[in-house]
């Protein structure tokens, strides 16, 4: 390799990141050595420093080197720290690189927990001087003030885990993005309502921990993948692109969703929680008609405290008012739903579901099986592309009399349509 | 540029080869010479030899039909592994020539294996391995290994 040239040896090492690799390889020979300064990035893993001791306090040297490296890259592009670190030295390390850094990752486990409410969001003002910022992820972050970020106008993408926010701090620091791309928001809480408007936003993730009845207000033209989690009452401004939408509650109820008036993108629509509305249900049903997969585990209905079942749901109108679905996968409860007497008694000979090609289906409880395998056979014979349907036998209680019958009947059926139905 | 003509690269020891004018235009180098018209009926690649730049060609020809074919990851990964499985001083050239020839694609997938195989060595093996002269004086040695001496605990 001794006569290859700088700019091709530099080109081999720009494809190492790890800090340690890139102190090794410093140390190789001259020319290696010349070519470090210009690599574009670096990356400090969660055990850059250890054997020293773990924890939160970082590691004596490691901060010294961190600074070090920084400081003699000449046009670093991607700095990612995930080992502990003095954030009072933040400031100084983005200073050295603000011309060329576009991409920022940091994790700040426990970092801002000290020092008093006013003075926590200074220790991520000074990402204001990264103005080439493009992508900025933070992990173990506490914003209880808004950060002084002014205007990041470059970032694309932004993504905060496990985050702590103050009031208001989480709407400021996103009005300081304005053409956000992309922005996921996992596992974060301090958040009781939330309104964003970003014109640019094109797919966003939403995971708040927290308050019963917060709400989600969102106003994205260009917005085509959303996946939320957490809200109560949602509220997405009309004239989007939506093509892909995931809502989910894990506790709480969700007693609103408001799309606007049509969902003619919607390819793909989740909805999962303990308890919704009916009315939110069905209204987000009637606008998903062009839907292709379809998944809905929803446990209970209800407009206010009592847990309800779901009202009948007519199977022939559901798969007529939905005629592009291909993929179907469908949760206790709202399987039940399906699984009424009277949709089945007069159907129409002509009555298809063109373009159903796989079905799973949750069953908890062996209650009215014979409706359920009715509800499974019309599936079955009025589907002319079905390839699979999965049938997944899930915290059924097999000392409830009902059971065995269950089981037996569902047995027949599967041996009935080999091939196709299969039995978890 | 007429659709389906062909272009002839001469190697540096006097082999030609006749490819179609998208596959040359793989290389950025090539492609600025034909649309300055500098190009004239056999292009001299003075730095590669034939064996090297046949070995480019058929990355070139495999990366203009997959463009067309659209393959998954895996199978573009899995054909770039196999092609890529050659001596290193094979590489050593195929770098060279794909930045000479600037091919994007070839130059990323050849430094990245050459980055690949000096990742988790030390820098005696790293030496040993590439054939690189120690060219620092003891005491250069002595800091630079000082300095950095947490990449090795």
């Amino acid at each position: 390799m001794n006569y290859l040239p700088d700019g091709v040896v530099q080109q081999i090492l720009s494809h190492m990141s790890s800090a340690k690799e890139i102190a090794v390889t410093s140390c190789v020979s001259q020319q290696w050595n010349q070519c470090v300064p210009y690599l574009p990035s670096l990356f400090f893993p969660r055990g850059a420093f250890d054997p020293h001791p773990r924890g939160e306090r970082p590691h004596p040297g490691a901060d010294v080197t961190i600074g070090r490296m920084i400081g003699n890259a000449v046009r670093l592009e991607q700095l990612v720290i995930y080992c502990p670190f003095s954030p009072s030295n933040l400031g100084t390390w983005l200073g050295c690189c603000e011309k060329s850094l576009r991409v920022l990752e940091l994790r700040m486990d426990g970092i801002c927990e000290k020092g008093d409410g006013g003075n926590r969001g200074t220790i991520l003002d000074c990402v204001s001087v990264v103005q080439e910022l493009e992508t900025l992820k933070l992990w173990g972050v506490a914003l209880m003030g808004p950060p002084n970020w002014g205007c990041l106008k470059k970032l694309r993408t932004l993504e905060i885990v496990g985050a702590s926010f103050g009031d208001g701090a989480l709407e400021k620091a996103i009005h300081a993005c304005p053409n956000l791309v992309e922005l996921a928001l996992l596992g974060c809480d301090g958040v009781s309502s939330l309104k964003i408007e970003l014109g640019n936003l094109v797919k966003c993730r939403l995971d708040f921990l927290g308050h019963g009845d917060s709400y989600l207000y969102l106003g994205s033209p260009k917005l085509e993948d959303l996946e939320i989690q957490g809200f109560g009452g949602i509220w997405i401004k009309p004239n989007h692109r939506l093509k892909r939408l995931c809502i989910a509650k894990t506790n709480g109820r969700v007693y609103n969703v408001d799309v606007g008036d049509n969902l003619p993108d919607l390819e793909s629509l989740s909805l999962r929680g303990v308890q919704w509305c009916w009315s939110a249900i069905s209204s987000i049903l009637r606008l998903a008609s062009e839907v292709k997969h379809l998944l809905m585990k929803i446990e209970f209905c209800g407009d206010f405290e009592a847990l309800l079942p779901f009202p009948e749901v007519d199977l022939v109108n559901f798969f007529d008012s939905h005629p592009k679905l291909r993929k179907f996968e469908i949760h206790g409860a709202m399987f039940a739903a399906l699984c009424q007497k009277n949709s089945l008694i007069n159907v129409n000979p002509k009555f298809l579901i063109p373009n159903l090609e796989e079905v799973l289906v949750i069953v908890r409880s062996p209650l009215n099986a014979e409706q359920k395998l009715n509800t499974l056979e019309s599936l079955v014979k009025h589907s002319p592309k079905l390839r699979r349907m999965v049938i997944r036998i899930s915290q059924m209680k097999n000392t409830h009399d009902a059971a065995d019958d269950f089981f037996e009947e569902i047995c027949k059926f599967k041996c009935l349509n080999n091939g196709i139905v299969k039995i978890e | 540029m007429a659709p389906g003509k062909n272009i002839t690269l001469k190697s540096s020891d006097g082999e030609e080869f006749a490819i179609e004018e998208t596959v040359a235009m793989e290389s950025q180098t090539i492609r600025h010479m034909i649309e300055d018209d500098c190009a004239e009926s056999s292009i001299p690649v003075p730095n590669v030899t034939a064996k090297i730049l046949s070995k480019v060609i058929e990355y070139c020809k495999k990366h203009v039909e997959f463009a067309a074919t659209k393959p998954t990851d895996e199978e573009l990964k899995s054909w770039d592994t196999e092609f890529i499985k050659v001596d290193l001083n094979t590489l050593y050239d195929l770098i060279l020539a794909a930045n000479y020839l600037n091919v994007k694609g070839l130059l990323d997938l050849t430094c990245e294996t050459v980055a690949n195989m000096i990742k988790g060595k030390n820098p005696e093996e790293i030496r040993k391995r590439f054939n690189i002269k120690n060219d620092f004086t003891p005491e250069e040695e002595a800091d630079i290994r000082r300095e950095n001496q947490w990449a090795f605990e």
